[in-house]
């Protein structure tokens, strides 16, 4: 019976090259934006690219949005400012 | 134009007797229907709506009426003109489809006769309750395919047909009138 001898110096791997790969999510407590019903890791309609150009924000409601989302509802709001969700006057949270 | 997702995917929600359908290749116009909620006057009765998405959905509300006629205090019973508050100035970019269609069922099951559509309807809700359930089943059973017949209304309605009256237009003037047959024909006569 013959025994097989590994020398690990002759198996040595040099490792030069690595390659990181990363993955990013937007912590909210939803999955999908309430205004345009795209997932929050996706972008709003207007927007091509997820990230930090389509950004999220939340309310002091704890309601959260895209932002070219709530910035257009707002905007398209005369009297009151209220949050499309529950209602209550929209502040932006700090 | 940027699409909005509609959430119209699955659009039948048999749970709740609602569905949405397109009428074109667009999203923009669109027929609803609602099933009549049960203990109502409209309980099982099929009502169509049309449903208008302006350009900027979700931020301004869909323009939807009844395209079944039917008699319901909220609800013009000549166009179909809806009064209702969610459709107006308390819409939120919030709302769905579906939560429109679910409004309007629960509209079917609570009248607001203070905030009228249509005032004929809206005072015969409020001075003469059974004539207007008896009016409004009636409607459902004839325009929207509902199942209940209201056999006494029916024989009064042959009376003005067989006097020459063109069907409709009798049946708006006697539920105008509280289904009395002398009120009903002098109206039809001067109108």
């Amino acid at each position: 019976m013959k025994m097989a001898v590994i020398d690990p110096a002759e198996n040595e791997v040099n490792k030069n090259i690595w390659i990181a790969v990363g993955t990013w999510r937007w912590v909210a407590n939803d999955d999908n934006c309430g205004i345009c019903r795209m997932a929050f890791d996706g972008c709003c309609p207007e927007c091509k690219l997820p990230g930090d150009d389509c950004p999220l924000v939340w309310g002091e409601c704890s309601h959260c949005f895209h932002i070219h989302c709530i910035v257009k509802w707002l905007n398209s709001q005369q009297v009151h400012q209220l949050c499309p969700m529950c209602r209550q006057d929209w502040k932006f949270k700090e | 134009m940027t699409h909005y997702d509609f959430e119209v995917t699955g659009s039948k929600v048999a749970r709740c007797h609602i569905k949405v359908d397109m009428v074109n290749d667009n999203f923009l116009e669109l027929i609803g229907e609602i099933i009549g909620p049960p203990d109502t006057a409209y309980d099982g009765g099929k009502f169509k709506l049309e449903i208008n998405i302006p350009d900027t959905y979700p931020f301004n509300p869909p323009k939807v009426k009844f395209v079944t006629k039917i008699w319901h205090p909220n609800i013009s019973s000549v166009t179909g003109a809806i009064c209702l508050d969610i459709l107006k100035d308390q819409w939120a970019a919030a709302m769905t489809l579906r939560t429109v269609l679910l409004s309007l069922q629960a509209l079917l099951a609570a009248a607001e006769p203070d905030d009228p559509q249509d005032a004929v309807v809206a005072k015969q809700y409020k001075e003469n309750r059974k004539t207007f359930t008896q009016t409004a089943r009636h409607w459902t059973n004839v325009y929207a395919n509902g199942p209940h017949r209201e056999c006494e209304l029916e024989k009064i309605l042959e009376q003005a047909k067989n006097m020459g009256f063109d069907e409709h237009k009798a049946r708006v003037a006697l539920s105008s009138s509280d289904w009395n047959l002398e009120r009903a024909t002098e109206s039809l006569l001067t109108s």
